[in-house]
């Protein structure tokens, strides 16, 4: 929690700048109207420098164009979008909760359909426009984190997190580069702990507003400019496209197997800064068939 | 004489509730406690010296505001402002379940709501379920019933003799030794075995205890039911009923809706007759509800879908989704249509496209 003093003409002028996504308020509101944040509660960091995503109070409103979104209650979360003629959303299919019967929704044509269509994304996107109300919401206990986006700004997202964005926010999708071949036989099998894709967001000019979904709580952590961290794959939320990433292989010493067998081996996804990441507290188990790995994306190695 | 304390209309001593709006008859004597009816029914609440429960109007003249003044409603306390003149006839009215409360209460002894918290109304016009506070007690009947935890909250039942429960066995967290056990007779078993309901429903007596929660994380939907009430709810989802509440089922009406609204052929039917009864629901995630006018439309994920007043109608709508070669993909999405209450839950099982 920041706030700034300056002494102007008889008296100070307090206004505060929220540490979640940066907005300067005057200092009189209880929350954040960019992304919710709670701005009079201070910001928990735990010791190894994780900050907690801040506290939302239940119905907090985000001012977004001439439209508002609100976040109805606390265990599985609601965003409640109203949008003004003229605003629209897009968003996956299946976290639509409930819409007004005026409110238009249409499909949002996207590039490589072949390629997603064998990654398991979704084809279509769906996209619904003002005047109205239209709600969302995830199939698992956690929380919405909101990232309004300043023009320029960027964020990757791990496949199936991302939950509604504005239309101001382009969409596109890259491929991860993480992956690892194993082999039994003559079969040979590729595993993408990350996911084959990750989605990235952008505003290129106006500001946007990006909501995701996680599963259990939200950690955040700035990466400084060489600093790396391991992380479990699928606890991997979002990051900034700043920070690089690769596997990460751990084995112990003084086995007599090969550290290419699953049980001897724990598999990270190493993550270089600078940049932000963050990752969820509940997190997919992550599948080894326990077969021999023959070719792997690059990647370090420790033993123990 | 007693009077009618919603629509002060006048009735003979042995009416016990209005007959237009379902209201708990008052006497008109000003005795400390006058507004005790002389003859309570025999299952519903409490000790003389317990206060009145006052119950909420029919269906007809449904308990939450329209949707235009619930944003408003959200700066008011969940309960009405008790009078300025404070008295032993002090009374607080709850806001989700119009049961009359003791001007001292902190809870709603009827459905758990706490009194001394806001609503909290999104500026769409959903409400929330009361946060019902950790080991809140509810009375019904002779017996009460305690709200345990918060994440996965748990039922806990101490029946009176004389009073029962029905649920589903699954539910069943932890009971005494010698709370006795039955089996309600049900009609159609073969129907409903083979619709995937549950084929028998179970029965717990008092004297005991019997405690109750389901598998995820959720909210305790507390629904006290007034007399004539009929209650339909997303099969699977009611955790408990007290035995004042006659339980049916309904079948879905139209094959779309059958296929495509996530609800399965059949929808539980609760019932109160000329007793009010008590009706606990479980809801996925967060539960909100809303009340629409006669004729007003909400378009809901099927999945979502929790309970409805029996006057609300349920149909299955597909928005068809195009994009060109890759697009033929559709979204099942039920329309509800007033008047009566909607309740939805937000964690829900995602129903497939076609």
């Amino acid at each position: 929690m920041t706030y700034d003093h300056a002494a102007q003409q008889g008296g100070p002028l307090h206004t505060h700048t929220c540490p979640w996504c940066g907005l300067v308020t005057d200092g009189t509101r209880l929350s954040c109207p960019a992304c919710g944040a709670t701005i009079d509660v201070e910001s928990i960091v735990t010791n190894s420098g994780w900050t907690e995503l801040p506290g939302r109070r239940d119905m907090a409103k985000l001012q977004f164009g001439n439209s508002f979104c609100q976040i109805e209650g606390t265990y599985v979360p609601v965003a409640d979008f109203h949008l003004a003629h003229g605003d629209g959303v897009y968003f996956a299919h299946h976290v639509l909760l409930w819409k007004d019967p005026d409110v238009a929704v249409t499909a949002m044509s996207l590039k490589g359909a072949w390629k997603r269509l064998f990654a398991g994304l979704p084809l279509i996107m769906t996209q619904a426009m003002g005047p109205g109300h239209v709600a969302f919401s995830q199939d698992a206990a956690g929380e919405v984190i909101a990232l309004p986006l300043q023009p320029g700004q960027g964020v990757d997202v791990r496949e199936h997190i991302f939950m509604v964005a504005t239309l101001n926010v382009t969409y596109d999708w890259f491929s991860t580069g993480i992956w690892f071949n194993t082999r039994s036989g003559d079969e040979t099998e590729t595993h993408y702990p990350l996911g084959q894709f990750m989605d990235r967001f952008y505003a290129p000019q106006t500001p946007g507003l990006l909501l995701l979904h996680a599963a259990g709580n939200v950690f955040v952590r700035q990466i400084a400019q060489g600093q790396t961290i391991l992380v479990k794959p699928t606890a991997l939320l979002f990051k900034d496209p700043s920070v690089q990433m690769q596997l990460h292989f751990e084995h112990p010493a003084g086995s007599t197997r090969s550290w290419r067998s699953w049980g001897e081996r724990y598999l990270w996804l190493r993550l270089f800064g600078p940049g932000r990441v963050a990752v969820q507290s509940a997190y997919a188990h992550l599948h080894d068939n326990g077969r021999n790995i023959t070719r792997h994306s690059n990647a370090t190695r420790q033993q123990w | 004489m007693k009077h009618c304390p919603t629509c002060q209309r006048t009735f003979d001593d042995e009416k016990v509730f209005c007959g237009s709006d379902g209201t708990r008859l008052v006497a008109d004597a000003p005795t400390a406690y006058a507004d005790e009816p002389s003859a309570p029914p025999s299952s519903w609440p409490s000790t003389p010296a317990e206060p009145t429960n006052a119950w909420p109007a029919s269906p007809a003249s449904p308990r939450p505001a329209p949707r235009d003044e619930q944003p408003r409603a959200a700066e008011s306390s969940r309960a009405a402002a008790p009078p300025a003149h404070a008295g032993p006839l002090e009374r607080i009215r709850c806001d989700w379940c119009q049961a009359m409360n003791e001007g001292t209460a902190l809870s709603c002894r009827a459905c758990g709501a706490p009194l001394d918290i806001k609503n909290l109304i999104s500026e769409s016009g959903w409400r929330e379920a009361p946060r019902i506070k950790d080991m809140t007690e509810i009375h019904f009947g002779a017996s009460t019933c305690q709200v345990e935890g918060e994440i996965v909250p748990v039922a806990e039942i101490n029946l009176a003799p004389g009073d029962s429960v029905f649920f589903e066995h699954h539910v069943m967290l932890w009971k005494d030794d010698r709370t006795p056990m039955g089996v309600m007779p049900l009609q159609g078993g073969i129907k409903r075995a083979l619709a995937g309901m549950p084929f028998i429903i179970s029965l717990a007596y008092g004297p005991g205890r019997i405690a109750f929660s389901r598998d995820a994380t959720g909210e305790l939907v507390v629904m006290p039911l007034h007399p004539g009430v009929e209650l339909d709810v997303r099969e699977h989802a009611f955790l408990l009923a007290s035995h004042h509440i006659s339980y049916s089922y309904v079948r879905i009406k139209g094959l779309r809706n059958i296929l495509f609204g996530g609800q399965g052929m059949f929808m539980d039917r609760f019932v109160t007759g000329s007793e009010p009864g008590l009706l606990l629901l479980h809801g996925y995630g967060n539960v909100f509800e809303r009340f629409l006018q006669p004729g007003e439309s909400i378009i809901v994920e099927p999945g979502a879908f929790l309970y409805k007043d029996a006057t609300v109608t349920m149909n299955v709508e597909t928005q068809k989704l195009t994009t060109g070669f890759f697009g033929g993909t559709g979204m099942n999405l039920a329309r509800m249509t007033g008047p009566g209450r909607v309740g939805i839950q937000s964690m829900y099982v995602h129903h497939h496209t076609d």
